[in-house]
Formats: C-alpha cells, sequence, structure tokens
C-alpha cells in the first residue's frame, strides 16, 4: 500500500506535493516517532507477545497438534481459497467502478464515491444482517424468485458457502475500488489521448495503456482484499453454515469455549505466518514480472 | 425503542460507575456502594433488574451496575481480567457445565465456605450453590415442533426426531461450539438409556446422526437463528432452547414441545478472584439464594426453573406448567455430566467440527 502511493507520488500530477525533501531528516524522524511508537505498543508488542504464548510451555506441541489434525489445515486451505474467490470477485465487480468513479464527472463521481463510502463505513454486522434479510428462506430475493415464476419453491440461498462469498465481497468491494480509482485517477488522460492518435481502438488503448498503469492499484487493491479476508469472522458466522468454517471460526472457538489461548495463539501465528507469505509471494511476482517496475 | 433505551441507559450507567470508580480511588469510602455484574443483557438483564437488583439496592442501598456481554465474550473477558490483575468485574453469569471447569475455577473465586450457610435449606435444590458459583436458574435444550392437523401423531422423544417417515419435514440443530446435546439427542434416539448416556459413545453418536443429516435444513448458532427459522417455516421439527419456544408460543406461532426429551442445565453467578466489590458481591448473590420472591419473579418471566422449591410454589400455574421441575426432572429430563464434559470438551469439539465441515 505504502509502496503504491511511493508509486503515485512520483508520478508528474502528484510531484508538487511530495514535501518530504523540505524537512531534515532529523526532523522527519521526529515526525514520525508518535506513530512508530504507537505501532510498537499497540501492534508489535501484542503480536510478539502472541507468538510467545503460542510456544508457552516451551514446546512446539501445540504447532504438532495443528499439524497432526487434517481438520486445521483443510480449513486453512479453504480460507485460503474462499479468500482468493472474493478477492477475484471483488476485482471483477469493482474495478468497473473504479474506471466510472475515475472518468465521470466531479459532481457524478462524487455520488458514485458515496456510494462506495457509505457502506463502508457502515458496520460490517449491519452489511452482514442485511443478507440475512435478502437471503433468507421468506426473503427478498427467494420471494423475487417465486414471484416472477422462476422457481416453485424457495431456494436454499443463506447458510451456504455461495452466501458467504457474495457478503464477503460486498463488505471488501471499497478496498479494491479505491486504490484501483486513485491510479486511474493518477494517469493523465493524455497517455490515452495519444494512443488514440496514434490509431489504437478504445479497447486496444484501454489494453495497452490504461490496464497496465492501473496495475499498481489492483494489486494494492487485491492484497488488501486478500489479507483481510483471511481474518473474516463476523460475516461467515451470520450469513455460512456449518461447511462454511473459516480460520477465524476455529481461533474463535478456542479463544471463548474451551480458553486455550496457548493453542489459539498458534492458531493466530499460522494464519500470521501464512498471510504474510502472501504478502511476500505477491511482491516476488510482481519484481520478476516485467513492466511492472513502476509498482515498487 | 424502549431496549435501545434501556441499553443506552446500561452503558450511561456503566460509563458513570466507571468514572465514579475512578473517583473511588480517592474517595474509599465510595466504593462500598456497589457491585459490577456482567450478564447477556436485554430481555433477561431486565428481568433481573426487576426482581433482584432493584430490590437488593432499595434494602441495602448498594447500587448493582450492569454490563451486557455474550456468554463467550464474558468468560474470555473474564480470564483475560485474572490474567492481567486488572479486575473491574465483580461477578458474572457462566453455564452451570463451564462452571464447573478447571478453566472457570481458575478464574473465580472458590464458594464453599460461603455456600456453608444454605447447607441446611430444605427449599434449595442440591446444586444450588457450589464452589464455581450460586445457581441462578435451569433451562432446558428440548424438541420443539410445529403443531399439525387434530389427531396427527406428536412427536415425544428423539427416537421421533429421527423418524422422517413418521414425522415428515425438515430439523434444526444447535451448532454453537458445544455439541454434547446434539450427540446426546442421537445416542438416545439409538437406544441408550438415560442413565447410560455419559460418557458419551461419540462414533456412535456421529454415525447416527449422519441418519438424520439430509433433512437437517438449520443448523443454529444464536437462540434468534432459532426463531427466525421457525417463523419462516424453514423446519418443522428442532432441538431448541424452551426460553425461546415458550417466547414464539407467546407471539402465537403453532409450537410445541416435549419434556420427554429435554436437557437441564442452569446458569451459574460466579464470582471473580480479585473482585474489587467482593463484600457487596457476596451479598447479593445471598440475596438471590434468600430471596424465593425474587426467583419466582425474574422466572415468571423467563420461564425458568428457579434454585428454590418455595419459589416455585409462588409461581402462576401457567408459568409451572410450561417449567421442567419436580417429578419431569425425576422421570424425564436428563442432567449433564459437567465433569465428563469438560474433561472431553476439546476433543468432542474436535470431532464435532470434522464431521459437521
Amino acid at each position: 500500500m505504502t509502496r503504491s502511493l511511493a508509486s503515485l507520488s512520483s508520478s508528474p500530477s502528484f510531484r508538487r506535493s511530495s514535501s518530504a525533501r523540505f524537512y531534515s531528516p532529523n526532523a522527519s524522524l521526529a515526525l514520525v516517532t508518535p506513530l512508530i511508537a504507537a505501532l510498537l505498543a499497540g501492534f508489535l508488542y501484542p503480536v510478539a507477545r502472541l507468538i510467545a504464548l503460542s510456544f508457552s510451555g516451551g514446546t512446539l506441541s501445540h504447532y504438532r497438534r495443528i499439524f497432526a489434525e487434517p481438520l486445521h489445515l483443510d480449513v486453512l486451505f479453504s480460507t485460503i481459497e474462499v479468500a482468493f474467490v472474493v478477492t477475484v470477485a471483488s476485482l471483477l465487480l469493482g474495478f468497473p467502478v473504479a474506471y466510472l468513479m475515475a472518468r465521470l464527472s466531479r459532481g457524478l463521481a462524487m455520488a458514485v464515491a458515496a456510494c462506495v463510502f457509505i457502506p463502508l463505513w457502515t458496520s460490517v454486522l449491519v452489511r452482514s444482517y442485511a443478507w440475512v434479510v435478502l437471503l433468507q428462506r421468506n426473503g427478498i430475493i427467494n420471494k423475487l424468485l417465486i414471484d416472477t415464476g422462476v422457481t416453485e419453491w424457495p431456494l436454499k440461498l443463506i447458510y451456504t458457502e455461495g452466501a458467504v462469498i457474495l457478503a464477503m465481497t460486498h463488505v471488501l468491494m471499497p478496498f479494491m475500488i479505491l486504490p484501483i480509482y486513485s491510479a486511474l485517477r493518477a494517469l493523465p488522460p493524455d497517455y490515452v489521448r495519444a494512443a488514440r492518435n496514434l490509431g489504437a481502438g478504445p479497447i486496444r488503448a484501454f489494453v495497452a495503456v490504461t490496464l497496465p498503469l492501473s496495475l499498481p492499484g489492483v494489486f494494492a487493491g487485491s492484497i488488501m482484499c486478500f489479507v483481510l479476508a483471511l481474518g473474516f469472522y463476523i460475516t461467515p458466522a451470520l450469513v455460512g453454515g456449518p461447511g462454511s468454517m473459516l480460520m477465524a471460526t476455529l481461533i474463535g472457538q478456542q479463544t471463548t469455549v474451551l480458553l486455550d489461548w496457548p493453542f489459539a495463539a498458534a492458531l493466530s501465528t499460522v494464519l500470521l505466518a501464512v498471510t504474510l507469505l502472501f504478502v511476500l509471494l505477491f511482491r516476488r511476482m510482481l519484481s520478476l514480472s516485467k513492466g511492472l517496475n513502476s509498482v515498487y | 425503542m424502549t431496549s435501545l433505551l434501556s441499553r443506552s441507559t446500561t452503558v450511561l450507567k456503566a460509563t458513570i460507575a466507571g468514572l465514579l470508580s475512578l473517583m473511588a480511588l480517592s474517595l474509599p469510602t465510595f466504593a462500598a456502594e456497589r457491585v459490577i455484574i456482567a450478564s447477556t443483557g436485554g430481555a433477561y438483564d431486565k428481568a433481573l433488574q426487576a426482581a433482584w437488583f432493584d430490590p437488593f439496592t432499595k434494602a441495602t442501598g448498594i447500587e448493582v451496575v450492569t454490563v451486557a456481554a455474550t456468554n463467550a465474550e464474558m468468560r474470555a473477558k473474564a480470564a483475560a481480567m485474572v490474567k492481567t490483575g486488572n479486575v473491574s468485574w465483580d461477578l458474572y453469569l457462566d453455564g452451570e457445565i463451564q462452571a464447573a471447569s478447571k478453566a472457570h475455577r481458575e478464574v473465580t473465586e472458590d464458594l464453599t465456605d460461603f455456600c456453608r450457610q444454605f447447607a441446611g435449606r430444605e427449599d434449595l435444590s442440591a446444586n444450588a450453590c457450589s464452589a464455581g458459583g450460586a445457581l441462578l436458574q435451569s433451562t432446558a435444550t428440548l424438541l420443539a415442533y410445529r403443531i399439525g392437523e387434530a389427531g396427527e401423531p406428536v412427536p415425544e422423544t428423539w427416537a421421533d426426531m429421527w423418524d422422517t417417515e413418521k414425522f415428515p419435514g425438515e430439523r434444526a440443530f444447535p451448532n454453537f461450539d458445544d455439541p454434547w446435546r446434539v450427540m446426546a439427542a442421537a445416542l438416545l434416539a439409538d437406544g441408550v438409556k438415560r442413565d447410560e448416556l455419559f460418557p458419551l459413545d461419540i462414533d456412535r453418536a456421529l454415525a447416527k446422526l449422519e441418519q438424520i443429516r439430509p433433512s437437517v435444513s438449520l443448523w443454529w448458532k444464536t437462540g434468534d437463528q432459532s426463531v427466525q427459522g421457525f417463523r419462516n417455516r424453514e423446519y418443522s421439527l428442532g432441538q431448541i432452547w424452551l426460553t425461546r419456544a415458550k417466547a414464539m408460543h407467546n407471539e402465537g406461532l403453532p409450537i410445541a414441545w416435549s419434556y420427554n426429551a429435554s436437557f437441564l442445565v442452569g446458569d451459574r453467578i460466579a464470582l471473580l478472584k480479585g473482585a474489587p466489590h467482593r463484600e457487596n458481591a457476596l451479598k447479593l448473590m445471598a440475596f438471590w439464594l434468600n430471596s424465593p420472591q425474587a426467583q419466582a419473579k425474574a422466572c415468571e418471566v423467563l420461564s425458568c426453573t428457579p434454585p428454590s422449591s418455595e419459589a416455585i410454589a409462588m409461581m402462576s400455574d401457567e408459568a409451572r406448567k410450561t417449567m421442567p421441575q419436580g417429578d419431569d426432572v425425576r422421570d424425564y429430563v436428563i442432567i449433564p455430566d459437567a465433569e465428563w464434559i469438560n474433561a472431553n470438551a476439546a476433543m468432542m469439539l474436535q470431532r464435532w467440527n470434522e464431521w459437521i465441515r
């Protein structure tokens, strides 16, 4: 995320806003110290305590248990699968919205942005319950399907894996739209005009110019969606059935039902490690692929 | 709207209590005038407030401050408070079975000494006060069903729940991380005798559950889901809480239930280790056990079974009819083996997770 912002600031339209060079290194350091202190106290220290807890008793027994019982790995893989599907769905649905927002006039773009932001500011709980209302047996969608004669009996929509993916995509879409939007906004319209001027059709201009230059935003949005999806808890609990068990569900059980905190810490550490691994893999893939150097 | 209001007043009260307890650092005399209890909030809290907390405040001048949380949150928070030595609650409510667990005993004070004063009380049930907490009330988890046409057979046992030919329609079972009730129902349906139920034969229970699985349309996680599912006709037979079944009956829904297939589980009031207002907390607990009027009033609303038989006698006939008690308990109701459940909780949940996915 910070990387992609840095790359944005190096594009011409942002250059004038890079004020860092006005301050001496010491002054800059003094300015970021509060943030670093807050991160150390509020984030790194608790995470370190969590990891230490997972090794409590000085043994690896909690980790051995995770890998000895197939359930935990199965759930981990299905969590990754769900996160991946949600990310792809958010990208496919979110990109056109971001593209539209970047191309509309200011007033209309504000209206679309409001449609993106208001759900973002609404509690996840409320949005998930809204899906319960829509998808339940006598819900709005089933009523519509029956009234229009598509089905005779109400369909089983709620408490399924499909419902989990749908609701999670809805909750996470703003995190995809906003980075793509900022990447597209930073793109000078002259580039597309130049491509058109040189004889490219609208599709060719999009594929050859707009799309590659929007990739930093796409990657930033994808990694954010993916990472957030890996840790989702409330939405799967409300709209998912017994089959849609995710890592966060298992961690929650250990924390609140069995009070086995060392084991919960070990599960959390594994999830954290997998998340970091994916972030690193993403970066590695990006640095290997040519033409995307602008991302990093 | 009223519940919103009452919640905001609860929050307000908690905030004021927090501010006052800050003041109490400099004015120690103030600290003796209140007691802080965590409970599950909502209708439950309101009933306890009217029947128990308000009369207590009137009698002793000690203010009762309530904090709302789910049972799981309370358990995790209480453990965190005691582990970090930063205890801000005095009492919290926990399930009867959890209250007998090792983890619970590490977080709460042993009440054996406190319980001695109730040893000679004939009206109180034998388990009314134990080391893990004082008994607040008991409620049943049982087989509830949609009432059919007159003359149709009525399901009475767990074997009937499994008989999809005689009783067609979809089923509902709980899936809230505490699977012994479902497994026990499966074993009873499979012909295991009531007194030979524990230790649970997990393999046999899961094999029996596999038979009913295609008919299960709802695995509910919260009481609200079980209610909403019945309203939406998502199931016609379900293992649900009596309190919820009663609430739906009061709403006018065509629901009935069988005590023949019920499990009785209580809620306990536990005292945190290092509670800031320990003496007041003990007084509040004693007030509950010593006051059949309070118990009767609360359980009349919540359709629970109070710990005192005198309280049962004070309740209306109508409330008594919808409450597992006396002969029911002796003849059908299953009282779980808390010790075995606690010792095997992790194993059961593991097996359950593997099966349910």
